[in-house]
C-alpha cells in the first residue's frame, strides 16, 4: 500500500453503500485518496423538518435556480452585447441572433421571478420566525442579498439603452440625488456625470456583470454555509413535538432531488412567460426627448416610490428618512425578537410584519394602478 | 357578418377561449388516459399479492379522478362552447353544420363516459372484480372514442385537406392529413398525464415508503410511450402542416416585433422543452421515488400544463390568418368572398347585420369597423393590442396599410371602401389623442396620392423628353 493512501474511518465504512456496489467502490476509492469524510459528514448533516409548511423551505433553492439561469442567459447575452453600442447590440440580439429574443426574455423573466421568490422567501422566514438567534447571520446576509439582487435589476435595466430604461434610471438616480450630504456625490458617481449618459452604461455594466455577481456569489456561499452549520430552522409548533414524532428529510440528497422537478417547472414557466410575453425593446434612448408617458420603476421598487409620494414637497426628506429606517428595522429584527417559543413581543412583531406586508402589497398595487 | 362580435376588453375573445381551452385540454386528456390507467391497474391488482392495497389506493385515485374530470372537465368544456360561439360565431356555425352527427355522437359518448364512471366508482364495494375491470375498460374505450371524434374536428380547422365549400365531403374533412398523427400524439400524451396524476396520488401514501415507491414507479412507466414515440410522431405531424405555418415558424427564429406571427416559434419550443422537462422530471421521480412529495408531483403536472399551452397556442396560430385554413378568415370573412372584388369594395357596415346604423365618416363608424373587423383577435390595450401598434400612424400610412393588410400573410384582407379605411384610421389616430376626422384623413390621403401621381407624370414626361 502506498504511504499516501488513507485509512477509511470506521464510521464511514459503516455508513457507505456496500463495498461490492458501484457507488460503494466509488466512495471507497475517493476516501482512500482524499480525507474528505468530515466534509461529507458535514453536508449529510443538514436535515429538513417535515411538517405541513415544509414546501416553503424550497424557496431558497428556487431563487438559487433562477440565479443560475441568470448566469447562463447573462453569459449568452454578453457574447453579443456591446457597451459601446448598447441599443444597437441589443437590437441585434433581438432581431438577428437566432433565439436571441427568447434568451433575452428569459433573462428578464428569470430576474423578476428571482426577486419575487426572494420576497416570498423573506416573508416565509419572517412568519416562521426563522430569523431569531442564533440565525441572525443568515437573516442579515439574506437581506443584503435581496438588496444586491434589486441593485442587479436596477443596473441591468439600463443596459439595453432604450427609452424606457433611460428615463426609469434617470428618475431613480435623481431620487437618490435628493438625499442630504452624500446624495449628489453618490448620484454623480453612479451616472459618471450630471446626467445619465453613455458614461453611465460603462459603470452599470461593470457593476452588473462583474462586481455584483462576485458579491452575490460570495454572499450566497456564506448564507448557505450558515444554514449548513446551524441547520434548517424549526417552527415553534414543530420544535414542541416529542422527539419520536419529529420527522426529517435529509437535504442531501432526498429533499434536493424532490425539489428538482419544481425547478424544472420553474424553467418551463420561464419559457412560457417568455413565449407569451416577450421582453420588447423600446426605441433607442433619446436624452433630449420627452419621457414616455406613465413611466415608473419596476414593480419591486414601486412600493418605496409610491410611498414617497405621500410626502410632498419639503416632507420628502422625512419620507426618505422613514424609508431608510425600514431596512434598518428589518436587519434589527433578530435583535428585537429573540423569544423561543414566541412570547408576547414575538406575537406583536408578527402582527407588525403582517402590517408591513399589507403596506408593501398595498403600495405596490397602488403604484401599478396609478 | 351574420353575427354580432364579442368585444372583450384587455384579454380579447380569442385569449378567453385559449385560457379556458388550455385548462380543458389538460383535464380532458387526463380523463381519457386515466381510464386506461384504471383498467390496467385493476388487472394488475388482481395478479399481485398486495392487490388489496393497490385497490385501496386506486379508490383514492378514482375519487380525485371523478371529481376533477367530471366537475372541472364539464365546466371548462361548456365554457369552450360559450366562448367560441361568442368569439367566432361564423366558424362555430360551420363546424356545427358540417359535423352535426359527429357532435351528437361525441355528446352521447360523454353521457356514456359519465354513466360508466359513476357505475365504476359507486360499485366499488358491491361489484365483482371482473365487473370492475369491465367497467374500467368500457370507460376507457368510450372516452377514447370521444377523442377519436373531436380530433377530426380540431385537425380539420388547420388541415381541411380535400374538403372544400363546394364538395363538403365530411369524410375528407374529418380524416384530414393531420388526423392520424394528432390522434396518436394525443393518445400517448393521455397515458403520460394519467401517469403524472398517479404519481401525485401516490404522494398521499404516508408511512409506507415501499408501497409509495412501488406506485410511483408503476405510474412513471406511463410516461415511457410518449417519451419514445411523440418525438417521431411530431415529425409526421410537422410534415402535414401548411407551408404558411412553416414560414411563420422560420420567421420567428429571430425577432419579437409585431406584424409577424413570431410567437408561433416560441410556443413550439415551449411544447418541445416542456415535453423534455416532463420526461426528465418523471425519470428522477422513478429513480428516487422516496424523495417525491406533493410539490414535486404537482410540478410535473404543471409542466405538462405549460407544455399544452405551447402546443395548443402553436396549433391555433398555425392556421392564421384563417380560423379554418383556406376557408374562413379569423375575422369571419369567407375566403371565396375575399376574391370577389365587388363584394370586398362594398361599404362594410352594409354587410354587418347587427351593427347599429351609424353616420358614415364619423368616429363611431371607425369604432364599429374596429369592433367588427379587428376585435376577434385584437384588443385596444391588452392582448395583441392595437393602440401601441398604431402609434405612428399617419392618415396616408393607415389608409394604405389597411388596403394591403393581407400582403404580409399574417392578417386577413380588409373589407370595405376607402371611406371605411379612412374611418378606421381616424379611429386609431384618435386613440393617441390625435383628433383628425375621417374626412380629414381621406382628404390628406387623396391629396398625397394626387401629388404622387402628378410627380410620377412629371417624371414620365421628363423621361420622354
Amino acid at each position: 500500500m502506498d504511504k499516501n493512501q488513507i485509512q477509511i474511518p470506521a464510521d464511514a465504512e459503516a455508513a457507505l453503500p456496500a463495498a461490492d456496489t458501484k457507488m460503494g467502490k466509488f466512495y471507497r476509492a475517493l476516501l482512500k485518496r482524499y480525507p474528505i469524510w468530515p466534509v461529507i459528514q458535514f453536508f449529510m448533516g443538514k436535515k429538513v423538518p417535515e411538517h405541513k409548511h415544509s414546501a416553503w423551505y424550497m424557496l431558497g433553492g428556487i431563487a438559487l435556480f433562477f440565479f443560475v439561469i441568470q448566469i447562463i442567459t447573462g453569459i449568452l447575452l454578453m457574447i453579443y452585447y456591446k457597451p459601446g453600442q448598447p441599443w444597437q447590440s441589443v437590437n441585434r440580439i433581438v432581431m438577428e441572433v437566432p433565439f436571441g429574443a427568447l434568451i433575452r426574455s428569459m433573462h428578464h423573466w428569470s430576474a423578476n421571478l428571482m426577486i419575487l421568490t426572494l420576497f416570498l422567501h423573506m416573508f416565509s422566514t419572517l412568519f416562521m420566525k426563522a430569523y431569531r438567534p442564533p440565525r441572525e447571520g443568515t437573516w442579515i446576509t439574506g437581506f443584503i442579498l435581496l438588496t444586491l439582487v434589486m441593485l442587479f435589476g436596477f443596473s441591468g435595466y439600463l443596459l439595453p439603452w432604450d427609452d424606457l430604461a433611460f428615463f426609469a434610471v434617470r428618475i431613480g438616480v435623481s431620487e437618490m440625488e435628493k438625499l442630504p450630504i452624500l446624495g449628489p456625490f453618490a448620484a454623480d458617481l453612479a451616472r459618471g456625470g450630471s446626467d445619465v449618459s453613455m458614461e453611465t452604461i460603462g459603470r452599470f455594466y461593470a457593476l452588473h456583470v462583474v462586481v455584483l455577481p462576485l458579491l452575490v456569489l460570495a454572499l450566497i456561499g456564506i448564507h448557505l454555509l450558515f444554514v449548513q452549520i446551524q441547520g434548517v430552522s424549526e417552527p415553534d409548533t414543530f420544535a414542541a413535538l416529542p422527539e419520536e414524532k419529529k420527522k426529517y428529510r435529509r437535504f442531501f440528497s432526498d429533499f434536493m432531488i424532490g425539489e428538482i422537478p419544481v425547478w424544472l417547472f420553474m424553467f418551463g414557466l420561464l419559457i412560457a412567460l417568455s413565449a407569451a410575453m416577450p421582453r420588447e425593446l423600446a426605441p433607442e434612448a433619446n436624452p433630449m426627448g420627452a419621457a414616455p408617458e406613465g413611466i415608473k420603476p419596476e414593480w419591486y421598487l414601486l412600493a418605496p416610490y409610491q410611498a414617497l409620494k405621500l410626502f410632498p414637497g419639503h416632507f420628502e426628506l422625512i419620507g426618505m428618512a422613514l424609508m431608510g429606517l425600514a431596512p434598518l428595522v428589518v436587519i434589527a429584527l433578530p435583535f428585537l425578537d429573540k423569544e423561543v417559543p414566541t412570547g408576547k413581543r414575538g406575537e406583536l412583531i408578527t402582527k407588525m410584519a403582517i402590517g408591513g406586508l399589507i403596506g408593501f402589497l398595498g403600495m405596490t398595487i397602488w403604484g401599478l394602478l396609478s | 357578418m351574420n353575427y354580432p362580435v364579442w368585444n372583450f376588453p384587455i384579454l380579447g375573445g380569442s385569449l378567453v377561449v385559449a385560457i379556458i381551452a388550455i385548462i380543458h385540454v389538460l383535464i380532458s386528456h387526463l380523463a381519457i388516459g386515466g381510464g386506461a390507467f384504471l383498467a390496467i391497474a385493476e388487472i394488475w391488482s388482481n395478479k399481485i399479492s398486495d392487490g388489496e392495497k393497490v385497490r385501496k389506493w386506486l379508490h383514492k385515485f378514482t375519487t380525485f379522478f371523478l371529481v376533477y374530470t367530471t366537475v372541472f372537465g364539464a365546466i371548462t368544456g361548456v365554457g369552450i362552447w360559450f366562448s367560441i360561439q361568442l368569439a367566432s360565431p361564423e366558424a362555430t356555425s360551420l363546424l356545427i353544420h358540417q359535423f352535426v352527427f359527429a357532435w351528437a355522437t361525441e355528446w352521447v359518448t360523454f353521457i356514456g363516459e359519465l354513466t360508466v364512471l359513476y357505475l365504476y366508482y359507486y360499485g366499488w364495494n358491491s361489484n365483482s372484480r371482473g365487473m370492475q375491470v369491465f367497467l374500467a375498460v368500457a370507460y376507457f374505450v368510450i372516452a377514447w372514442f370521444s377523442l377519436f371524434i373531436i380530433n377530426g374536428i380540431l385537425t380539420f380547422m388547420l388541415t381541411p385537406g380535400a374538403w372544400t365549400l363546394d364538395n363538403k365531403e365530411i369524410a375528407w374533412g374529418f380524416f384530414n392529413p393531420g388526423y392520424t398523427p394528432s390522434l396518436l400524439i394525443r393518445t400517448l400524451i393521455m397515458f403520460l398525464l394519467a401517469g403524472l396524476a398517479g404519481i401525485m396520488i401516490a404522494t398521499f401514501i404516508k408511512d409506507d415508503d415501499e408501497f409509495k415507491s412501488k406506485m410511483i414507479r408503476f405510474s412513471a412507466k406511463w410516461v415511457i410511450p410518449a417519451a419514445v414515440l411523440v418525438p417521431v410522431l411530431t415529425v409526421w405531424y410537422w410534415l402535414t402542416l401548411p407551408e404558411s405555418t412553416l414560414k411563420f415558424y422560420e420567421a420567428g427564429i429571430v425577432g419579437v416585433a409585431g406584424g409577424k406571427m413570431e410567437g408561433i416559434t416560441r410556443f413550439f419550443w415551449l411544447a418541445v422543452i416542456s415535453g423534455a422537462l416532463v420526461v426528465l422530471g418523471t425519470s428522477i421521480a422513478a429513480w428516487k421515488p422516496k424523495t417525491v412529495h406533493f410539490s414535486t408531483a404537482i410540478s410535473l403536472l404543471l409542466i405538462a400544463q405549460v407544455g399544452f399551452m405551447g402546443a395548443e397556442f402553436f396549433r391555433e396560430m398555425a392556421r392564421k390568418p384563417y380560423v379554418i385554413k383556406g376557408v374562413l378568415y379569423s375575422n369571419a370573412l369567407w375566403a371565396h368572398k375575399a376574391e370577389d372584388k365587388a363584394y370586398m369594395n362594398e361599404p362594410y357596415l352594409s354587410h354587418a347585420k347587427w351593427a347599429p346604423k351609424v353616420q358614415p365618416m364619423t368616429l363611431e363608424h371607425g369604432e364599429w369597423m374596429f369592433r367588427l373587423q379587428c376585435a376577434t383577435c385584437h384588443t385596444l390595450d391588452g392582448y395583441r393590442s392595437l393602440t401601441p401598434r398604431t402609434e405612428n400612424w399617419t392618415p396616408s400610412f393607415g389608409v394604405r396599410f389597411l388596403e394591403n393588410l393581407h400582403e404580409q400573410g399574417v392578417m386577413p384582407p380588409f373589407q370595405g371602401t376607402l371611406q371605411d379605411r379612412a374611418a378606421l384610421t381616424s379611429y386609431f389616430m384618435h386613440l393617441h389623442g390625435n383628433d383628425t376626422s375621417p374626412g380629414a384623413v381621406l382628404d390628406t390621403y387623396e391629396k398625397e396620392e394626387k401629388a404622387k401621381a402628378e410627380a410620377m407624370n412629371a417624371s414620365m414626361k421628363e423621361a420622354q423628353k
